[in-house]
């Protein structure tokens, strides 16, 4: 029994761990430099990057509460990827900054939440990993203190998501009033789609679209994400829609499987209006940070085509295409997150010229724009083409094919205002461009991870062999 | 009619006249005063089902902590009936017919629903809400979701101390 625990928790364990040592740190009596500290805390999260990929087994623990299987563990191991590039990229912001142990505790402790939601075989341990994942973030999310905008992010993030959690509980007591269970395993069995489980379901379904901000529930998105510190912003729109989208798919597939005619309708709608609307407002932004957060509703938009499929192929292009979203989108944070920390410059008029005096910068942000828009020797077209071929099902059997076509010809509108930063950061003249600047090491190493990463996964093709051989569907 | 039935309703009307009552109070001090009114009526229908202790719980933390906590903040932001955002007509209008939708959707779900139908609540009779079969459930089969609910509560501590201490 000790052993199983040891070896199955073996990736929460690790994260607890590294929590722990830095609580002690805290209270301890030395003072810490700064430097030093980040550098201890990055080596610890390489070393959980390394555990969490090797040695991994399957089972269940706790009477079903918690279950580990080998794509759960690929899960978790892209997670803990993501946050070690964050961690690196992020360093120039905290170079400076007093809490930097309470960050990194409040920032793993979330990463726990996701670990547990991830893995819980339990509506409880889900809700639970949920509000892990979400409420310390809140927090994180005022960690630029004497900003206004940033307390005010963090307030609209706690009100939204204690909204949508209040959704999402009132969506949990009606199916237990209905099947009397909570177990995952039991409810795929006990499901009959009654009215009132339908209902249920849809309450459900809010509060995961609150999360990865579906269009009628994304109006807290762009406030969020322009009011929170870059590191925060690049983690909540990765790393936490990421986790919670692993979980839509295994919940959508695993638990709800017999509302499966339900959801399909209500991810068709929803994707649509994402597709539209988070393109239709990312064309009149200005600020980079809040051009990401729509570019970012636009993507969620074509995840939920992929999950659509209910196939092998659906699993597989989600997690595919959520591995190439964290290195794309974490490589333009990246680049915007070290201008903003040393010049405090964030629209697209402040990039104009940046090639002539930072080509390192300007050739980052323009293959991860390349990448999120889809332009084909990145990652980021191979991501979207098995989105789009999921969704139209196994040889265009049950997909609707109207979706497709709207979903690609949204694809060509999402080129216009990619396209456009990357034209201002190489064409337009301007008089005062952002002075030449010096890129420390950890961050140039995070953004050249992510320039690999998006040229690498785009033309290896094992990489989503292997997600494909774990994945399954229905 | 047995005694029961007539505590029942008592109870139930109660409660639905005193939320009423909640949303329709100008002043948002009687709001607060009606809603501890639907507290005490909710912990009159736990008392019904045999859950003294869940009654005790739902008396201690919502009626008193939680609606001292919402008195502090309606004194410390000073809300009166004139400080009351007026919202304009279209406002209310979309609010009056999503509202209603969502009752209606309500109404018809619970006529429609088989799995209530017929159905009668057993009074006095289950055990599920006795502190010792409640901190069984809690220590033995749902030990991980308490566990993990800790490290929840240790992590919104670390970030409320963060950002409350002064530079």
């Amino acid at each position: 029994m000790l052993n199983d625990f040891l070896i199955l928790m073996k990736q929460e364990l690790v994260i607890t761990i590294i929590i722990f040592i830095l609580l002690f740190i805290k209270i301890g009596s030395k003072d810490w430099k700064n430097e030093s500290l980040l550098k201890l805390i990055n080596v610890l999260l390489l070393l959980n990057v390394v555990f969490s990929f090797i040695g991994n087994q399957e089972g269940v623990l706790f009477n079903e509460m918690f279950r580990t299987n080998d794509l759960i563990s690929l899960e978790k191991g892209i997670l803990s990827l993501g946050t070690l590039i964050i961690s690196l990229s992020s360093y120039s912001w905290l170079q400076n900054h007093k809490h930097v142990a309470e960050f990194y505790m409040l920032l793993l402790s979330t990463l726990l939440g996701m670990f547990l939601m991830i893995s819980g075989g339990h509506l409880i341990m889900f809700y639970l990993g949920l509000e892990l994942s979400t409420i310390p973030l809140a927090a994180i999310a005022n960690f630029d203190l004497d900003k206004r905008k940033s307390s005010e992010a963090a307030f609209k993030l706690i009100i939204s998501s204690a909204f949508s959690s209040g959704l999402l509980l009132f969506g949990i007591s009606l199916v237990y009033g209905t099947t009397g269970t909570l177990l995952f395993s039991e409810l795929a069995q006990t499901l009959t789609g009654t009215p009132i489980q339908i209902f249920a379901f849809i309450l459900l379904f809010a509060g995961f679209a609150f999360k990865i901000s579906v269009v009628p529930f994304h109006l807290w998105t762009a406030d969020v994400y322009e009011g929170a510190p870059v590191a925060v912003t690049s983690y909540l729109s990765v790393i936490s829609k990421g986790a919670v989208l692993f979980v839509f798919v295994s919940v959508l597939y695993g638990a709800f499987k017999p509302l499966a005619t339900t959801w399909y309708n209500m991810l068709f709608i929803l994707s649509v209006l994402t597709i539209i609307v988070g393109n239709l407002f990312a064309i009149r932004q200005n600020n980079l940070k809040r051009f990401l957060a729509f570019s970012s509703i636009a993507q969620v938009g074509f995840i939920l085509i992929g999950v659509s499929g209910s196939s092998q192929t659906g699993t597989a292009s989600v997690i595919y295409f959520i591995l190439v979203y964290i290195f794309s989108n974490l490589a333009a944070f990246g680049v915007i997150s070290f201008i903003s920390a040393v010049t405090g410059k964030e629209t697209i008029d402040d990039y104009k010229a940046l090639y002539k005096t930072n080509p390192f910068l300007s050739w980052v942000i323009t293959i991860a724009l390349f990448s999120l828009a889809g332009v084909p020797p990145t990652a980021g077209f191979f991501g979207k083409y098995f989105l789009l071929m999921a969704g139209t099902g196994i040889a265009g059997s049950k997909g609707l094919i109207i979706w497709i076509i709207i979903a690609a010809l949204n694809l060509v509108i999402s080129f216009y205002y990619y396209l456009r930063v990357v034209k201002a950061i190489f064409m337009d003249a301007n008089e005062t461009p952002i002075q030449k600047l010096s890129v420390p090491f950890l961050p140039k190493l995070a953004m050249i991870i992510c320039v690999a990463g998006i040229v690498l996964t785009g033309l290896f093709s094992f990489i989503y062999e292997y997600i494909f051989s774990l994945s399954n569907g229905f | 009619m047995s005694a029961i039935q007539i505590i029942f309703w008592f109870l139930s009307a109660l409660a639905i006249v005193s939320a009423l009552m909640v949303l329709i109070s100008k002043n948002p001090v009687h709001s607060v005063l009606w809603l501890i009114m639907v507290f005490f009526a909710i912990s009159g229908h736990y008392i019904l089902l045999n859950a003294q202790f869940l009654a005790i719980v739902n008396l201690i933390v919502y009626a008193g902590a939680i609606m001292v906590l919402f008195l502090f903040v309606i004194m410390l932001m000073n809300l009166n009936n004139e400080s009351e955002p007026q919202k304009n007509v279209w406002m209310r209008l979309a609010g009056a017919v999503s509202g209603g939708c969502l009752l209606m959707i309500l109404v018809s779900l619970v006529r429609q629903a088989i799995e209530i139908n017929n159905k009668v609540a057993e009074m006095k009779v289950g055990d599920i809400g006795l502190i010792g079969n409640l901190g069984k459930a809690l220590f033995k089969d749902y030990l991980v979701p308490f566990e993990i609910s800790s490290v929840l509560f240790l992590s919104a501590m670390v970030g409320a101390i963060v950002i409350g201490k002064k530079n």
